[in-house]
């Protein structure tokens, strides 16, 4: 009998055990957060950081509407990475998926779910996912992704409480790594000489969002000429 | 004086069918590369940018006129000194197969004051086709695609230069492109004054163009120490306009460089056309 109750206790009482989550019950809320969100203009300011890449600074404005409508305007060259830049989840989780509820931590005093995201497509571009989820604003902290053909890259947001109660990013930093023979010139034959074969390099885009416009009723027209612009 | 012996060399030089060879080849040239670039110039832009297009969106419009510009200039550089050999290799040679050696030398104006007019004019010349081709290139260019930041991909680095950060640097460029194309004049003029025709000094000019060329090309260890005292080394030099920061100590080094050459083949010339037998 003392044996059956120590099991009990042990089973339910494990602090682990109890705090176990449900990974697909939270990724649901963070999508259900965003979605309630039908569009957004923002500008962005972009700093590049890379030792292989010199640029200025750049200023572009950002346009989202519901589902994934998207356009960047941009008076002059801008360079921006292709995930996370609209801030929706479902760029993460546009394809199906296993999702496993791995730890609990803390990023910059919030507390957040590490859920790692495991693609069911073969044809996927996403090898691993491994997302930092707030449960308390249900918005994505951190993202740690493995792609085709970009490999690994990290990004970390930061976010504020818009106007209209919203809670988008005012920051984000995404790192990644190059192969530097993709480049040409000299800078990629020195690079290989060294080592006898191309070595990777790890950079930075920092992005300020900043002046947002949410659930304005952004016409299509905007979207229409996207090719275009790009 | 010198200045009307200049006025009367470049009256001598523009009267004559071949000098407008290098103005209309450049103005036949360039257009057909704009023509190029507008169909394939994208597939340049985009090799640049390959290793950038897997993880990142590009906004804006690479393919402009300081783009094409750039990639012209880069093409130009090795083709242009023969365009100036044409009318430089004729400035002394010419006198001597019109057999006006000695009416020239004759009136009352030195040797020397021949020799340096006929240099500037040769300068000159140089000058205006450098700048007929930045007009074509870049003018021409910024209209038919327009302005925008310059991609060029340097020995360190790809440099994405903001749009007012660009024409000052191709004013540079092509300032340089008329002091090492000046040197192409000089050596011109040099083989000019050993001979009684034209044709020989051409050759020799492009002669000793395209070998120093080939010897800078070669990566050997030999090669790679005379690489340093082949003049055609630092004509390319105008690239460093494009760096960022500019490598003030090599743009100096190579100016000084190219400027004792024109001294050197200008003092050379003056010795042999001084000693020259005219009554043979």
């Amino acid at each position: 009998m003392i044996f059956r109750i120590l099991f009990v206790v042990i089973l339910f009482g494990t602090p682990g055990f109890s705090q176990i989550k449900d990974p697909d019950s939270i990724l649901e809320k963070v999508k259900k957060e965003f979605e309630k969100i039908e569009d957004y203009q923002v500008d962005v300011k972009i700093k590049v950081d890379v030792d292989f890449l010199k640029m200025p600074e750049r200023e572009a404005t950002i346009f989202y509407k519901k589902p994934d409508k998207f356009h960047i305007d941009s008076e002059n060259f801008a360079l921006l990475p292709k995930s996370g830049l609209n801030s929706s989840p479902l760029g993460f989780l546009n394809y199906d998926y296993k999702a496993y509820y791995i730890r609990e931590d803390t990023i910059n005093g919030s507390i957040t779910s590490v859920i790692k995201v495991i693609p069911l497509e073969v044809s996927a571009d996403v090898i691993l996912s491994t997302l930092w989820v707030d449960t308390q604003r249900n918005i994505i902290l951190k993202v740690e992704s493995t792609r085709k053909p970009q490999g690994t890259f990290f990004i970390d947001f930061e976010y504020l409480k818009t106007k209209k109660g919203f809670w988008l990013p005012s920051s984000m930093i995404f790192s990644f790594t190059v192969d530097r023979s993709l480049y040409p010139g000299k800078l990629n034959k020195d690079k290989e000489s060294e080592s006898g074969k191309a070595e990777k390099e790890t950079g930075y885009v920092y992005l300020t969002y900043s002046n947002y416009k949410v659930n304005i009723g952004l016409s299509d027209e905007i979207f229409e000429d996207k090719d275009a612009k790009k | 004086m010198i200045f009307t012996l200049v006025k009367i060399e470049l009256m001598k030089i523009f009267k004559k069918w071949r000098t407008y060879i290098g103005f209309i080849a450049i103005g036949i040239l360039v257009p057909l590369l704009h023509l190029a670039m507008y169909l394939e110039g994208q597939n340049s832009i985009d090799f640049v940018t390959r290793g950038l297009r897997d993880s990142f969106i590009l906004v804006g419009n690479l393919l402009n006129g300081y783009w094409i510009s750039y990639i012209i200039l880069n093409a130009l550089t090795i083709h242009i000194p023969f365009l100036i050999t044409l009318v430089a290799a004729d400035l002394l040679a010419g006198e001597a197969t019109a057999g006006t050696y000695r009416i020239l030398v004759t009136r009352p104006i030195s040797r020397i004051q021949i020799v340096t007019s006929k240099f500037l004019a040769g300068i000159i010349y140089t000058g205006s086709l450098i700048i007929w081709l930045a007009f074509i290139s870049l003018v021409v260019g910024l209209i038919v695609f327009g302005s925008g930041e310059l991609i060029v991909a340097g020995s360190d680095a790809i440099i994405i230069f903001d749009k007012s950060d660009v024409l000052w640097r191709f004013f540079l460029a092509y300032g340089f492109g008329i002091l090492s194309m000046s040197v192409v004049c000089s050596l011109a003029i040099f083989f000019s004054s050993l001979v009684e025709n034209a044709i020989g000094p051409i050759v020799s000019t492009m002669a000793i163009i395209i070998i120093f060329i080939i010897l800078s090309a070669f990566d050997v260890a030999v090669l790679r120490e005379l690489k340093p005292y082949l003049f055609t080394n630092y004509i390319l030099e105008w690239r460093e306009f494009f760096n960022d920061p500019l490598d003030l100590p090599e743009i100096a080094k190579s100016v000084l460089i190219l400027s004792g050459h024109i001294i050197l083949f200008f003092t050379a010339t003056s010795f042999i056309f001084n000693k020259k037998d005219i009554l043979s």
